[in-house]
């Protein structure tokens, strides 16, 4: 890793200069009360004072629907064609998020719809200036860093400028659109610092280690009163599900085109919250639910953040970024809420 | 850049088979006979499943119905339930459709080598099986005694007449059926298949497959309890909605295991602590 310093100005000229050359540059940037990752085209636009988006940055690489093959009456073929381009402005939970689907899509059988995508992104992160109110990236995965991404922005303070850190050489590739210098030792030690600090002071927080959490929380599997108090007030509606930068369930449907004769088949996100996501046909009208209730679905969200993946990840599949516990109607799919309810059992 | 239209370079993109023969099984099964088109060959393994689709409906998950011993083709069969199995049941010899395969992990052949084999099957349930069926007929002198028991809800229901009819003749399989319920001129045993275990002689360490509707695999591995058989030498063939076939879905996730990927066999001895499984 190689460290940098650019000041405000210069960073705006930079800004600036990625926004004019050829690749798609995709930021954060406000919407009503709200963030969102969308393209940037101008620097003013550009928020790195933002808190959370609405939905992760994932959508770029694995968007909501995603075309895998056309078909016709002459053959298929694949839709993989990834598009160049630059993801800015990536919270490092997003970052531990967008490294454990690069983990999962790759094991076992490698998802080149996926990849490619994945190949094509530059990203980007930058440190978080300020704090949404369900957040508790401090506490959560504590032993697990980010990997994968290229570079990473740090505002210092009193706005002398950005450090800019580099990992990788699509990472170093931007630094010729920008007046850099070699950051000073000061500068980075100051970096440093700004990250460090920022962990202390989210919100919401859990009380206890990874592992402790995984092991607990494992061993209420069949605490069928707990679940059902848990998941009481769900409505099924996979909010939490559509807004989380871990969440990776899909299904896949074939759809005509008008013409009837050719059309689609696409992958769209999918929520393991809602009612059917189980469920098979049999035949003769009969079916088949194997995560029937509520309870049921509710528990098997909160394995698969804390426990169920943990082996392959090496650590939990949530990353804290509080943004289940916003997106709930009902208020109950904040993840640090139930843990700690569970940790106190 | 990598040629995605190919199977070995990207797992959504399918593979297509030429259907070589096509037979009404019952009035909402068929079953067809497949060969891969351009010559390629399926290798695979008993129990293992693939992704079969028809383009603009979409794709369904089906094990095997037929042994990799046979080589000239591969067999699956398609109740008719939704849209997709509804319209692959409508094609007709020499039509095509698309295949991603072979997925998931099937029967151990080592383990089952040389040893005692029962396998139970309900309904449908012996589609997969039969998979595992003629492999052991095929290589008989590689397994030890072999059981079969069948049971289908009524006579109309019974599937591959013409292997039923066979095995019951057969010396090299010790084959029992039933119906749950009778019609008249039904002249083969009445009752759900654990009354076949009533007079069964069975070695306690015989390796046994059990794969059948959700409802069945209870009430059977109770009586091979009593049989004294292990956990460990049971073998449930399970049904999910195992959507992608490669472990990314999500869909047929049995706590932290994927029915496409890590079965659709497993051990007993594997999923019994986990609640959803059985």
């Amino acid at each position: 890793m190689s460290s940098y310093f650019i000041t405000r100005a210069n960073f705006e000229k930079f800004i600036v200069k990625l926004i004019q050359a050829k690749k798609k540059i995709y930021a954060p940037v406000s919407k009503k009360q709200s963030f969102i990752f969308d393209e940037l085209t101008s620097f003013d636009d550009l928020r790195l004072d933002y808190d959370v988006t609405i939905l992760p940055p994932k959508k770029y690489i694995f968007p909501p629907r995603q075309g895998l093959l056309t078909f016709d009456k002459q053959g298929h073929n694949s839709l993989i064609a990834p598009e160049d381009k630059i993801l800015l402005g990536v919270h490092f939970y997003d970052l531990k998020a967008i490294d454990m689907l690069d983990n999962l899509f790759a094991a076992n059988n490698s998802d080149a719809n996926y990849l490619a995508n994945r190949a094509a992104t530059t990203i980007i992160g930058a440190n978080i200036q300020k704090i949404s109110k369900r957040a508790f990236w401090g506490s959560v995965g504590k032993d697990v860093r980010p990997h994968g991404y290229d570079g990473f922005i740090i505002k210092l303070d009193g706005g002398e400028g950005y450090v800019y850190e580099c990992y990788t050489d699509k990472g170093s590739a931007l630094l010729k659109s920008g007046d850099f210098s070699n950051a000073s030792p000061a500068q980075i030690a100051a970096s440093m610092d700004i990250n460090e600090r920022v962990l202390k002071q989210c919100p919401e927080k859990l009380n206890h280690s990874s592992k402790e959490i995984a092991t607990k929380v494992r061993s209420t599997f069949k605490e069928k009163q707990l679940w059902e108090e848990l998941a009481d007030d769900c409505f099924s509606c996979g909010s939490c599900n559509t807004v989380c930068p871990t969440c990776y369930c899909f299904d896949v449907q074939d759809n005509w085109n008008v013409d009837q004769v050719s059309g689609r088949r696409e992958r769209t996100w999918d929520a393991c919250m809602t009612e059917d996501f189980a469920k098979i046909s049999l035949g003769g009208g009969h079916e088949e639910n194997f995560r029937e209730s509520k309870a049921q679905r509710f528990r098997h969200r909160i394995m698969r953040k804390s426990t169920y993946l943990n082996e392959t990840l090496g650590g939990p599949a949530c990353v804290g970024c509080g943004r289940c516990s916003s997106a709930c109607t009902a208020d109950i799919a904040d993840p640090a809420k139930a843990i700690n309810r569970i940790m106190e059992l | 850049m990598l040629d995605y239209n190919s199977y070995e370079n990207n797992i959504f993109y399918p593979m297509e088979a030429k259907i070589l023969n096509v037979k009404q099984v019952t009035e909402l099964e068929r079953h067809f006979s497949l060969k891969l088109a351009n010559d390629k060959q399926m290798t695979f393994s008993p129990g293992q499943i693939m992704e079969v689709s028809l383009f603009g409906y979409g794709e369904i998950p089906i094990g095997f119905a037929s042994s990799p011993t046979r080589k000239n083709s591969f067999d699956i069969v398609v109740r008719s339930v939704g849209r997709v199995s509804k319209a692959i049941n409508k094609l007709q010899k020499g039509d095509s459709l698309y295949v991603r395969g072979p997925l998931g992990h099937g029967f151990d052949l080592k383990a089952f080598k040389n040893q005692n084999v029962m396998i139970v099957a309900g309904g449908i349930g012996l589609c997969p099986t039969r998979s595992m069926i003629q492999y052991i007929l095929d290589k008989r002198s590689d397994f030890k005694k072999f059981t079969l028991l069948y049971g289908s809800k009524n006579p109309n229901q019974r599937m591959f007449v013409d292997d039923l009819e066979v095995w019951a003749k057969s010396s090299d399989v010790d084959f029992h059926e039933t119906v749950d319920q009778g019609i008249p001129g039904w002249k083969g045993n009445v009752g759900l298949i654990t009354t076949l275990f009533k007079n069964l002689e069975v070695e306690s360490n015989t390796k046994v497959i059990i794969c059948g509707p959700p409802v069945m695999f209870k009430f059977v591995i109770f009586e091979l309890q009593k049989l004294k058989i292990k956990n460990e030498d049971i073998y449930l063939d399970l049904e999910r909605r195992m959507k992608c076939g490669v472990g990314k879905c999500g869909h047929c996730q049995i706590n932290d295991h994927y029915a496409c990927i890590h079965g659709p066999v497993f051990s007993l001895d594997t999923i019994k602590h986990l609640e959803e499984a059985i």
